[in-house]
């Protein structure tokens, strides 16, 4: 679905000096999939996202969505139809003053015909729960609530994959559980591809395969298992792994004979009580 | 305490009034203010009223509320009346007092004035309490749309209005928000001159404006990531449409301004 190759990305900072945020990175995601990227701040990852709709185009490389080159001005509308994108910021991404408008507003700029906008606007409000809120004003929602207005604004595009940079990172704890449910459940039920950017690990052990991110390059990916087991290697990313195998990978270093793949509590608990 | 600031005004209601298409109301409101300006007599100006009261009792408004959206005005009023009174020359001088002459000419004069703009005001009050702001504007691009030719930006316009009332509450917030962390912080909006207070806003507008613009950033990106692309090709989820009330509005608009005009012209030709 998504191929990118060798890609290569550099910022002029004020004082027009280079910086390199992607400096070589081949991925490529299968249909389907659901892929979390985590790493340290400014190690690439907003970047890398925004490759992936076109809207950043290589310095270097290549990056494809279903065979369409994003660097193809003339495919630019077609990429982001087929890749939505939800971003950090849930007050930041609503345009309208009504929930409902809000879902229709990418619809309407696509030019899909009026009459079919409403069926699609209360179709993707259901998927995400929403339906009851279609009439209400998106500032009065909690923050949970109107990552998911952004999620269904994107979801009536009909998208084959969608990209959330750190959804998360301003909810509470209880807005965190919604989104990562609701994403889930596109991923299983609609087989939406999903690329998942967080700081949380406990949100990347739902993906299929974690890429992990360092100085602008991918540093290891595999399943949550693999990667989560190489607690020492996260740690000089700068990223802390789950408790659980922390725990387990510091019982290890004492003597005790855990298994190498624990990263979940109920595991290192099932490990511990044999 | 910034918190129940509503927007506009709107008033929400099913009245005939509520439920006219919103571009029925913006060009009635246009054609009732060319009716105010034919009125000329105490007859019309009756008539004018009393067309505004059957308005208002058909929309089914508080009278109190829509009598209301006068008093910002009010000091307009006062002096458009004075300088009326005061200076129109007239031959029945009804009081005198060294340089100022009051004649009845100017008196009349001045009352017309003032029930002109009264009853201008109290019906575009009654447009904005009767129309929600969000189909106002729908009403406005669609309206604006024939002048594209001739380089009217409907879209931009309706775009930026729609953007500005989602993100008025929203800033609105944020300045509550900013002014109570410096407030914690020993900043005082409240005590000081004039000169004293504005210097201390400074600690409220440059983070205010700071955020505005990052969210100004952030929106674009997330507009353009939702192939957001300019007025061209796009469609509308609502699309307005003209039901058998609009032409009755239409109709008795119509009615009234043909009336003014007899009263004022017609007589004359008989
Ligand atoms: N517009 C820009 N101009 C110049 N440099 C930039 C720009 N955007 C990002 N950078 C730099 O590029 C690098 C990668 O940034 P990026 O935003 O992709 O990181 P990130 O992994 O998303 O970080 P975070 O976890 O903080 O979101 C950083 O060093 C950052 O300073
Ligand atoms: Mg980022």
């Amino acid at each position: 679905m998504i191929k990118i190759e060798n890609l290569k990305h550099y910022y002029k900072d004020i004082d027009g000096n280079e910086v390199k945020a992607l400096d070589g990175v081949s991925l490529s995601i299968a249909e389907g999939e659901f892929v979390a990227v985590i790493g340290a701040n400014g190690s690439g990852k907003s970047t890398l996202a925004r490759h992936l709709n076109g809207l950043l185009v290589p310095t270097e490389g290549k990056v494809t969505v279903n065979d369409m080159d994003t660097m193809d001005e003339d495919r630019t509308w077609d990429i982001r139809q087929s890749v939505g994108m939800v971003f950090q910021n849930p007050d930041n991404q609503i345009v309208a003053a009504i929930v409902e408008e809000d879902v229709a507003f990418g619809m309407e700029n696509i030019g899909v015909p009026s009459a079919e906008i409403r069926p699609r606007v209360d179709k993707a409000l259901a998927a995400v729960g929403m339906s009851d809120y279609a009439k209400h004003a998106p500032h009065l929602l909690s923050g949970g609530q109107k990552q998911r207005v952004a999620i269904a604004g994107i979801l009536g595009l009909e998208p084959k994959c969608i990209v959330l940079d750190e959804p998360t990172a301003m909810l509470d704890p209880q807005g965190r559980q919604e989104i990562v449910a609701t994403v889930k459940s596109l991923n299983k039920e609609k087989n939406i591809t999903i690329v998942y950017i967080t700081h949380y690990m406990e949100e990347a052990l739902q993906a299929d395969r974690v890429v992990v991110m360092g100085a602008g390059k991918i540093q290891f990916m595999g399943t949550p298992k693999e990667v989560f087991c190489r607690v020492e290697e996260l740690e000089k990313l700068g990223l802390e792994a789950p408790i659980a195998a922390k725990v387990a990978s510091e019982l290890r270093k004492c003597g005790a004979k855990l298994p190498k793949d624990i990263i979940t509590e109920e595991e290192l608990a099932k490990a511990l009580c044999q | 305490m910034l918190n129940n600031i509503t927007l506009g005004q709107y008033f929400p209601g099913d009245s005939f009034i509520h439920k006219l298409d919103p571009r029925t109301k913006l060009l009635c409101t246009l054609l009732f203010i060319v009716a105010i300006f034919f009125a000329n007599s105490p007859i019309s100006y009756g008539i004018l009223c009393g067309f505004t009261l059957l308005v208002i009792l058909v929309s089914r408004l508080p009278f109190v509320m829509v009598l209301k959206s006068v008093k910002p005005i009010w000091i307009i009023l006062l002096l458009t009346l004075c300088i009326h009174i005061f200076t129109t020359p007239g031959e029945t001088i009804l009081y005198q007092y060294s340089f100022l002459t009051v004649t009845k000419e100017g008196l009349e004069l001045g009352v017309k004035m003032c029930l002109r703009l009264i009853l201008l005001l109290l019906f575009s009050s009654i447009l904005t309490f009767t129309t929600s702001p969000i189909v106002l504007t729908d009403g406005i691009e669609s309206l604006l749309r024939p002048f594209k030719c001739i380089g009217v930006p409907a879209h931009e316009l309706a775009m930026m209005m729609t953007i500005a009332l989602r993100f008025i509450p929203t800033l609105l917030e944020e300045t509550d928000r900013i002014m109570k962390a410096q407030t914690a912080r020993g900043a005082d909006f409240e005590s000081g001159n004039i000169i004293q207070r504005v210097k201390n806003m400074l600690p409220l507008l440059i983070p205010l404006f700071i955020g505005a613009f990052r969210r100004a950033d952030d929106l674009a990106i997330a507009m353009e990531a939702r192939c957001y692309r300019g007025g061209e090709g796009r469609t509308r989820m609502h699309q307005l449409s003209y039901g058998s009330n609009d032409y009755v509005a239409f109709v008795v608009i119509f009615v009234l301004i043909f009336g003014l005009a007899f009263l004022r012209w017609g007589t004359k030709l008989i």
